[in-house]
């Protein structure tokens, strides 16, 4: 045992430097997050509440009836029920979303070829009743107007409407050329100019470069 | 006016008999409030302290700050269901958290708290009587082990047993040095030994001393990193698993006043009790407006706070380290100590 060895069993060093950190941290700042009363940054990107992204033109939900989300999605819980009406044209009969069985995969927006359906942001829900998490087609609606009603901003994109790591020349042209969706009543009038506007969101590719959507799929035939 | 004219009646001796009852009575009773209330908010401090040590906020929802915690705490322990296990002993079971909270808030009748506030005046043993006191609140904690009918309440009073009895000698062997250089037992003329000092305080004759007696002061009132008998993780919660409500509350408040007791013996045999030393009070006269009793509760409160601050830093001992530090380490020390101070006492 050296002449240090002993110094530090005899003074217990090592238990005052443990001694000491303690004290540095009860100083420091702590980092609880008081939740109801303080909320921590919710970053885009956070998969919550689901919502079809109500259309400007028309009013209500972009969807087309594919049934991509049901087939896609891991936990089973969205069901889709296509009526026809009088004039024999398809419409959205059911669409509900069983949110309490939803792992939030978001596989279901990524793979939606219109961008009709999105996780929100919003991840305060609980309720004491099931059916109030229970999530049909209007209830999906509200969901969206409640959400973007807390947006600042015109705009509203989600980064899983084109996801990462997905060739773009891939996706279907709908959702090549979706453009960040408008969300206040005003700036929807003008409906034409909302593709030409910039996004919001600087982590989305803006939709306008035509020629390397062009240039892949060439990219592509060559390595073939 | 004669006071002793209203009880004429009874007799001189008679009145004052009752007099000094009703105002030992009252001095119990406040000494008694005053100590729950610290048990409640040594509580509190506790958990705050903890809790910023390990970068949180601990209570902050009841009360400003979760002042009112401690309240809240004790109505939920006081409403709870009584449990006593169908297969142990019933009284016993009854009787241990009593003795073990009775055990230690009588240990409070001895300690000086300011200039003469003592409930029991010159009792010539006081320190003697602190260690007995200390003591028997080890059979609260056997009994309930034994009580309880359940293994693991049964270790921890077993492992409860031999730790106090292991530390208990050197915590008074640490402390004979201190009784070698005043002369006494009694805790008012330690401290007032102390004042004919320029230092006016032991612990720094006595340094290794007091290191020795805070060690033991751990193991005696069971904190990490000596908590054993109440190990959590390996026995779930030592001798009291079994205890509910309000039984289980007695036992909490005994560990916390007996923390506090220790405290007390610290700031009264090393740190000079209520006074200051002479050569600060020399240095600074205006001190002397201040009252004894704040130099006491911030003595006190800094020890408490050592308490959990070595609680939030230091992992639990092995058994075996536990007995061979107790044994090897600082028995001998402590006898060392007793040694070189009545030489120099004797020398000098």
């Amino acid at each position: 045992m050296t002449v240090k060895q002993l110094i530090d069993k005899v003074f217990l060093t090592e238990i005052l430097k443990g001694m000491a950190l303690t004290f540095k941290m009860m100083l420091s700042k702590p980092v609880t997050i008081q939740y109801p009363d303080e909320k921590r940054k919710i970053y885009p990107g956070f998969r919550g509440k689901h919502a079809f992204v109500r259309d400007a033109k028309t009013g209500r939900q972009k969807c087309i009836m594919c049934m991509k989300c049901v087939n896609i999605c891991p936990s089973q819980c969205i069901s889709l029920k296509k009526g026809r009406d009088e004039n024999n044209k398809p419409f959205l009969e059911r669409y509900d979303i069983e949110a309490l069985r939803c792992i939030y995969c978001g596989y279901c927006v990524e793979v939606c070829p219109v961008c009709a359906l999105v996780l929100t942001e919003d991840f305060g829900y609980c309720s004491y009743t099931k059916d109030a998490i229970f999530f049909d087609k209007d209830k999906m609606l509200k969901n969206w107007d409640e959400f973007v009603a807390k947006l600042s901003g015109d705009v509203y994109w989600n980064k899983f409407w084109r996801p990462d790591g997905v060739d773009i020349a891939k996706m279907p042209k709908s959702k090549r050329e979706q453009a960040p969706v408008p969300i206040r009543p005003t700036a929807a009038v003008p409906s034409d100019t909302v593709p030409e506007k910039k996004p919001v969101n600087p982590a989305e590719k803006p939709p306008e470069p035509a020629a390397e959507v062009e240039e892949k799929p060439e990219e592509k035939k060559e390595v073939v | 006016m004669d006071i002793s004219s209203f009880y004429g009646f009874l007799g001189t001796d008679t009145t004052d008999f009752i007099l000094r009852m009703i105002i030992m009575v009252a001095k119990i009773a406040v000494v008694i409030v005053i100590a729950l209330l610290h048990v409640a908010y040594s509580t509190w401090f506790e958990r705050k302290i903890i809790g910023h040590m390990q970068i949180r906020l601990g209570p902050m929802r009841v009360g400003y700050h979760g002042l009112l915690q401690p309240f809240a705490d004790f109505v939920k322990l006081f409403f709870k269901e009584d449990i006593i296990p169908s297969s142990g002993d019933r009284s016993v079971f009854q009787l241990a958290p009593m003795i073990a909270l009775f055990a230690t808030i009588s240990s409070l009748a001895v300690i000086p708290f300011f200039n003469d506030f003592v409930i029991a005046k010159n009792m010539n043993v006081g320190l003697l009587y602190l260690f007995a006191m200390s003591s028997l609140s080890a059979y609260g904690i056997i009994l309930a082990g034994w009580s309880s009918n359940s293994k693991y309440a049964f270790l921890g009073g077993l492992r409860s047993s031999a730790q106090v009895i292991s530390y208990e000698i050197a915590l008074a062997l640490s402390l004979v040095g201190i009784m070698v250089l005043s002369g006494s037992l009694n805790l008012v003329e330690i401290i007032e030994a102390q004042q004919k000092h320029w230092y006016g305080m032991y612990v720094v004759v006595q340094f290794p001393a007091y290191i020795l007696f805070l060690i033991c002061a751990f193991a005696e009132t069971n904190r990490t990193p000596f908590d054993l008998p109440e190990a959590e993780s390996e026995l779930v919660a030592g001798y009291f698993v079994e205890y509910s409500g309000m039984r289980f509350s007695l036992f909490f408040m005994a560990e916390y006043i007996a923390m506090i007791i220790m405290s007390c013996i610290a700031v009264t045999c090393f740190w000079g009790g209520w006074t200051l030393p002479p050569v600060v009070m020399e240095a600074l006269p205006f001190l002397a407006v201040v009252p004894g009793l704040v130099w006491f509760l911030l003595k006190v409160y800094c020890h408490l706070f050592l308490f959990y601050w070595v609680r939030a830093t230091v992992p639990r001992f092995r058994y075996d380290h536990l007995m061979s530090l107790g044994w090897k380490v600082l028995i001998p020390l402590a006898l060392a100590n007793i040694v070189i101070t009545s030489i120099v006492k004797f020398l000098f």
